[in-house]
C-alpha cells in the first residue's frame, strides 16, 4: 500500500492478514459473544439507563439500561451472521447456476446470462428494501432479500470460467471416459469456478455488512429485541448529543469492518502502485559514489563518443558520462552507463544498436523524456558558448523552456505518440502555443498549417481536422515532425523515426530530415538499429551495446572500417548491394538484453568471436582506433592498426 | 464531435442501446410488478380497512378487489398496470387511499434536486482526489488521500449523518438539524450523499488517469515543453474519461437509491424517504411506483454513461457504425476521397 508497509518489510500475506484484522477481531467478538459478553445485551435496567462508561459498563449502558458493550458483541454476531449466510447461499447459488450455464451453452446459456446481465444491472439496495417491504421485516427475509441480488456476480464470474474450460480436450477426455454430466461438473467444473468466487467473496463482504446494518437502520432489517449496530443506532438516536457513548461505538464498529472488507478486497483485487509518468517534484539527485554498484573504470572520462578538447560554440548537445538506472532490490540497475555524446549544429549524430541497448534513453534521458522512476546521472549541455544550460537536474517547469523550444523530440511509435481523442491539428496548435509562437486561435491554426506544410503533408488544412488513427503511418510521422518544429529548435530528437514504416515511406522521410537539417541548420540525434537508415542520414555514428557506447566515429570510418567486432556483427547483418553473389550475410550468435554492470568485463565477450580470457574480466575503454575521431572500446583493436592478417582470418570464422 | 454528421452517424448505435434499455426497463417493470405476487396480505383487504378506518367486512374487501380488478389472472394484471403505469396512473395508496401517481411526481423533483448537488460534490471532490492520487508520488499525502476515500465509501450514511449533526448542526449551530428549508438545509445531505461517492469515484479515477498518463502520448506532450495542468486536463483525463463517465452513471445511479436512507433522516420529502415509508406500511402500489421510478433513474443513468462513453471516443463510432464520419462529410468536401481507412501516403 503505502510506505509505511513497505517500511516494515512484512511477507504480502501477513500484510493481508493485518489488512483483514478488524474483520477476523469482530468475527471471533460474534462467535464467542455469549463468553465474551459481561451482561444479558435484551436485559433491561431502567434505573441504569443512558450511564456513562464505567468499570461495570465498560461503554456504558442505553436508554433502557442495557450493556453497550455486550450489544456492540452481539451486533458482531447477528451482523456477520447474516453477512455469512447471504455470501453462503448467493455463492452456492450463483456458482452452480453459472457453472450449469458456461457448460450446457447454447440457448439456455444466453437465457441465463440476460438474467445475470440484468440481476447485476439492477440497484441491490432497492432490490432488498422492495423484497422487504412486501415480505415485512425479519433475519430470514433479510437473507432472502440480499441474496437475491448478491448471487448474480458469482454466477457471471462462474459463467465466464467454465465457459473457457468447456471445450478443453480434458473434459473430451472425460467424457469419453464415460463421465455423465453431474460428474464432470461436480468433480471437474465446479472446483476451478468456485476460486475465483471466493475471491470475490471476500471483496463482497463490506457491501453485505453494509447492506445489513442500512435497512436495520430504516426499521427494515433485523428487528429488535436483537442488538443490531445499525439499529443501535436508530434507537439510541434521540440521546446522540448527550450521550456519545450511544453514538459512536456502533458506527466505530460498522466502519471498522467495512473498512477492512473494502481494504481486503482492493488489496486482493491487485491495486497498482507504479507511479505516473507526470513529474511533479523535482528528480532526486543522488551523490555520484552511491550510483555505480562497481567501482567506475580508471579510464571513465575518457569513455567519451567525441574528441574531449573541443569547445566550440557549434556544438548544439553536449552529454557527458551520462548514466541513467532504476531502483532494484536496494541498488540500482543501471541501463546505460558513461555515454558521452556530442552533435553540432547541422550534424547529424546516429546512435545505433539493437533493442535493449539503452541507445533511446541515452538520447532522452538528458531531457527528462524517461521513466519518472529513473535515476540519471551526468552531465548535458544544451548549445555552446554564452547560451549554454546545463540541462541535467532541471525540474519540470525549467524543462518546459526547454523541451518543445529549444529541442524537438520525434518518437517511434507514431500513433501511440499521438492523443486518440484530440486531432492532428491541436496537437499542433499546442506544440505552436507552448513554443511562444500563437496567438488567436485562427492564427495558431496558421502556424500549424504551415508546420504541416513544412513536414511535407499536402492539403495541411484538411489533415489539421482528421485524428490520428485516420492518417497512415508516415503522415503521423510527419505529423510528429511539424510538432517538432514548432519551436524551431536547434536540435531534434528522432527515436527510430522510420521502424514499421515501409521501405518508400522510410526513404521519404529519411530525405525529409536530411533537408530540414540543411534548411534549418539542425543538429539532430536519431536513434536507430537500422544500419541503413543511419547511412544515409547520419554524419557520425555511435554504436552502443548493453548500455555503453563501443565505438564512436564519423560515419564512412565507422561503416568503412569498422573496428569493434560488434559493430562489425551488426554491418555483417545487413544485405549489402556489391557484395559477391552466394555471400551469405552473417547474424550473430548469442542473445542480447544484457545490462551495463551484469559483466566486470566487456558485456558483448560472450558473443565476441575474437573474444580472449582477458575480456571476461577487464572492461575496455573507448579509445582512438584507426583516427583521432575513431574511437572503439575493445582490448583486441582488431581494425585499428590496419588490418592485420590473423584478424581477418578470425573475422572469416565468424 | 463537431460535425454534424457525426452524431447522424451515432444514430444507428443510440437506436441500438435504445432497444436494449427498453428491454432491462420492461424486465424491470415485470420484477416491480412481481413485487404484489410476493407480497404477504391481501392487497384489497388492506386497502378496504383503510377506506373504512377499521377492519373492513368480506363484501367491502370483495368491493375493493372488483375494482382494482385483482381477480384476473397475473399476465392480464400485468399488461393492465403497465399500461395505467405508462400514463402516470399508479393505483391508489393502501395506506392513505390517495392516487401514488401524483405523490410520485412531486418527490420527483425533491429527489432529482438532492442527487444533483450530491453529484456535483461527488464529481468536484472525487476527481480532484482521484487526479491528485495519479500525480503524486507515493508519499504521506497520497497516503491519506487513499485512506480517507476509501474511509469515505466505508462510512455507512446513517452514522455519517449523525456525526456531521453532532457537529455541524447541534455543536456549532452552522445549520439546521433536518428539514429541507433553505440553502443551509442543502449542506448535510449533499454531504452525506456526495463524500462516499466521491470516494469511489476518486479510486477510479485515479487508477485510470494513471494509466491514461502512463501512455507515450503523454511523454510526447512533456517532449513538446506542454506543462502538467495541459497534460491532466487534455491528454489524462479525456484518455480515462471511459471509465470515468461509467462509474459517474452508476454513482448517480446509487445516489438515487442513497436517498432512501438520506431522505429519511433528514426528513426529506423525496422519492426515497416515500420508498421507505411504503415499504415500512408494505404499501404495494406506492412501492411498486417509487421501486419503478428508482430502479428506472439508476439503470438510465447506467446506460446513459455507457452511450455517452462511446460518443466521446472518434475510434468507437467508426466501428459501431461502419462507414465512418467521412461518409457524412462527403458532400461537403469533395477533395476528400471518404474512405475510412487511414489515408494513401501523398507524397
Amino acid at each position: 500500500m503505502t510506505q509505511g508497509h513497505r517500511r516494515w518489510g512484512l511477507p504480502a500475506t501477513v500484510r493481508t492478514t493485518l489488512v483483514a484484522l478488524p474483520l477476523i477481531v469482530f468475527a471471533i467478538a460474534g462467535v464467542l459473544a455469549p463468553v465474551l459478553a459481561p451482561a444479558d445485551p435484551t436485559a433491561n435496567d431502567l434505573a441504569a439507563g443512558l450511564l456513562p462508561p464505567s468499570a461495570d459498563h465498560l461503554l456504558g449502558t442505553d436508554q433502557l439500561g442495557r450493556d453497550q458493550l455486550s450489544r456492540i458483541l452481539y451486533g458482531a454476531r447477528i451482523s456477520l451472521a447474516v453477512t455469512a449466510a447471504v455470501l453462503a447461499i448467493s455463492l452456492a447459488a450463483g456458482v452452480v447456476i453459472g457453472t450449469v450455464a458456461g457448460y450446457l451453452g447454447g440457448r439456455v446459456d444466453r437465457v441465463i446470462s440476460r438474467l445475470i446481465d440484468m440481476a447485476v444491472s439492477l440497484p441491490g439496495m432497492l432490490v432488498a428494501l422492495a423484497v422487504i417491504g412486501v415480505r415485512g421485516p425479519g433475519v430470514e427475509n433479510l437473507v432472502i432479500a440480499l441474496s437475491l441480488w448478491a448471487w448474480a456476480p458469482y454466477a457471471r464470474i462462474a459463467r465466464a470460467r467454465v465457459a473457457g474450460l468447456r471445450g478443453s480436450p480434458h473434459l473430451d477426455a472425460l467424457r469419453l471416459l464415460g463421465a455423465g454430466p453431474v460428474r464432470v461438473i461436480g468433480r471437474h467444473l465446479l472446483p476451478p469456478a468456485l476460486a475465483p468466487c471466493l475471491v470475490y467473496a471476500s471483496t463482497d463482504v463490506g457491501a453485505i455488512v453494509l447492506s445489513v446494518a442500512t435497512l436495520s437502520f430504516l426499521g427494515l432489517g433485523i428487528p429488535p429485541p436483537h442488538a443490531e449496530w445499525g439499529q443501535m443506532l436508530i434507537e439510541g438516536r434521540p440521546y446522540l448529543a448527550s450521550a456519545w457513548w450511544l453514538a459512536y461505538p456502533p458506527g466505530i464498529a460498522i466502519t471498522a469492518v467495512v473498512f477492512a472488507g473494502n481494504l481486503l478486497g482492493e488489496r486482493l483485487a491487485g491495486g497498482d502502485e507504479r507511479p505516473s509518468i507526470l513529474r511533479w517534484v523535482r528528480p532526486a539527485r543522488r551523490p555520484r559514489h552511491s550510483i555505480a554498484p562497481r567501482p567506475a573504470p580508471a579510464g571513465s572520462p575518457a569513455t567519451s563518443a567525441a574528441p574531449a578538447a573541443s569547445a566550440e560554440d557549434d556544438v548544439v548537445l553536449r552529454v557527458r558520462d551520462l548514466s541513467a538506472g532504476y531502483p532494484h532490490g536496494g541498488g540500482l540497475r543501471r541501463v546505460v552507463a558513461g555515454v558521452s555524446y556530442e552533435v553540432r549544429r547541422g550534424r547529424v549524430l546516429a546512435i545505433v544498436g539493437e533493442t535493449g541497448s539503452g541507445k533511446t534513453t541515452s538520447a532522452l534521458a538528458p531531457f527528462g523524456l524517461v521513466d519518472p522512476g529513473a535515476v540519471v546521472t551526468g552531465s548535458a549541455t544544451l548549445g555552446g558558448g554564452a547560451g549554454a544550460l546545463e540541462l541535467m537536474g532541471r525540474t519540470p517547469p525549467e524543462r518546459h523552456r526547454v523541451n518543445g523550444r529549444r529541442v524537438g523530440v520525434v518518437f517511434q511509435d507514431s500513433l501511440a505518440a499521438l492523443n486518440p481523442l484530440r486531432t492532428v491539428g491541436a496537437h499542433v496548435d499546442e506544440a505552436v502555443r507552448n513554443a511562444g509562437r500563437g496567438g488567436r486561435r485562427a492564427a495558431t491554426r496558421r502556424v500549424s498549417e504551415e508546420l504541416l506544410r513544412l513536414a511535407g503533408l499536402p492539403d495541411p488544412a484538411v489533415i489539421a481536422r482528421e485524428f490520428p488513427h485516420q492518417l497512415s503511418g508516415g503522415m503521423r510521422q510527419r505529423v510528429q515532425i511539424a510538432i517538432a518544429l514548432a519551436g524551431e529548435p536547434e536540435l531534434l530528437v528522432a527515436d527510430e523515426p522510420t521502424s514499421a514504416l515501409d521501405v518508400t515511406v522510410q526513404a521519404q522521410l529519411l530525405d525529409l530530415l536530411g533537408r530540414l537539417r540543411d534548411e534549418l541548420a539542425m543538429a539532430m540525434v536519431v536513434v536507430s538499429h537500422d544500419v541503413a537508415v543511419i547511412s544515409r542520414l547520419a554524419d557520425s555514428v555511435a554504436v552502443m551495446y548493453a548500455g555503453r557506447i563501443v565505438e564512436t566515429g564519423p560515419l564512412a570510418t565507422v561503416i568503412g572500417n569498422p573496428d569493434h567486432p560488434y559493430t562489425r556483427g551488426l554491418l555483417d547483418a545487413v544485405p549489402r548491394p556489391g557484395a559477391a553473389p552466394g555471400t551469405r550475410f552473417r547474424t550473430m550468435p548469442g542473445r542480447s538484453g544484457a545490462g551495463p554492470d551484469d559483466t566486470g568485463g566487456c558485456a558483448f565477450a560472450p558473443r565476441c568471436p575474437i573474444a580472449v580470457a582477458a575480456c571476461a574480466d577487464d572492461r575496455p575503454v573507448l579509445e582512438a582506433a584507426s583516427t583521432v575521431a575513431h574511437r572503439s572500446a575493445c582490448l583486441r583493436h582488431p581494425g585499428g592498426t590496419a588490418l592485420q592478417p590473423g584478424t581477418a582470418r578470425e573475422r572469416d570464422r565468424l | 464531435m463537431r460535425a454534424p454528421g457525426r452524431l447522424r452517424f451515432a444514430g444507428r448505435y443510440v437506436t441500438r442501446w435504445a432497444v436494449d434499455t427498453a428491454g432491462v426497463l420492461l424486465a424491470l417493470s415485470a420484477g416491480t410488478f412481481a413485487l404484489v405476487l410476493l407480497a404477504r396480505g391481501d392487497p384489497a383487504a388492506i386497502l378496504a380497512a383503510t377506506r373504512a378506518g377499521r377492519s373492513a367486512t368480506p363484501e367491502q374487501i370483495e368491493a375493493v378487489r372488483a375494482e382494482l380488478g385483482l381477480d384476473a389472472p397475473a399476465p392480464v394484471r400485468y399488461v393492465r398496470w403497465l399500461a395505467d403505469a405508462s400514463t402516470g396512473d399508479f393505483g391508489l395508496s393502501l395506506r392513505t387511499n390517495t392516487p401514488v401517481g401524483p405523490e410520485i411526481a412531486d418527490r420527483m423533483g425533491v429527489t432529482l434536486g438532492l442527487v444533483a448537488g450530491s453529484a456535483a460534490v461527488a464529481l468536484v471532490a472525487g476527481v480532484a482526489v482521484g487526479v491528485a492520487g495519479a500525480v503524486l508520488g507515493r508519499g504521506p499525502v497520497r497516503g491519506a488521500l487513499r485512506g480517507g476515500a476509501l474511509l469515505a465509501t466505508s462510512v455507512p450514511a446513517f452514522w455519517l449523518s449523525y456525526l456531521l449533526v453532532l457537529v455541524l448542526a447541534l455543536r456549532l449551530g452552522l445549520v439546521p438539524t433536518s428539514g429541507m428549508a433553505g440553502p443551509a438545509t442543502w449542506v448535510m445531505p449533499m454531504a452525506v450523499l456526495g463524500l462516499p461517492a466521491a470516494g469511489a469515484l476518486s479510486r477510479v479515477v485515479a487508477v485510470t488517469l494513471r494509466e491514461a498518463l502512463d501512455q507515450p502520448y503523454v511523454l510526447a506532450a512533456q517532449a513538446r515543453g506542454s506543462g502538467p495542468v495541459s497534460i491532466v486536463l487534455r491528454d489524462g483525463l479525456p484518455n480515462a474519461a471511459g471509465p470515468i463517465l461509467s462509474l459517474a452513471g452508476v454513482t448517480v445511479g446509487s445516489l438515487l437509491v442513497g436517498t432512501v436512507v438520506v431522505e429519511q433522516i433528514f426528513g426529506w420529502p423525496g422519492l426515497g424517504a416515500y420508498f421507505v415509508h411504503a415499504a415500512a406500511a408494505r404499501d404495494v402500489p406506492a412501492l411498486q411506483a417509487a421501486a419503478l421510478a428508482l430502479g428506472g433513474g439508476f439503470i438510465l443513468a447506467n446506460r446513459l454513461a455507457d452511450v455517452l462513453q462511446a460518443l466521446i471516443d472518434p475510434r468507437s463510432l467508426r466501428d459501431a457504425g461502419g462507414t465512418g464520419p467521412r461518409a457524412a462529410g462527403r458532400g461537403r468536401r469533395p477533395s476528400r476521397r471518404g474512405g475510412t481507412g487511414p489515408r494513401e501516403e501523398a507524397t
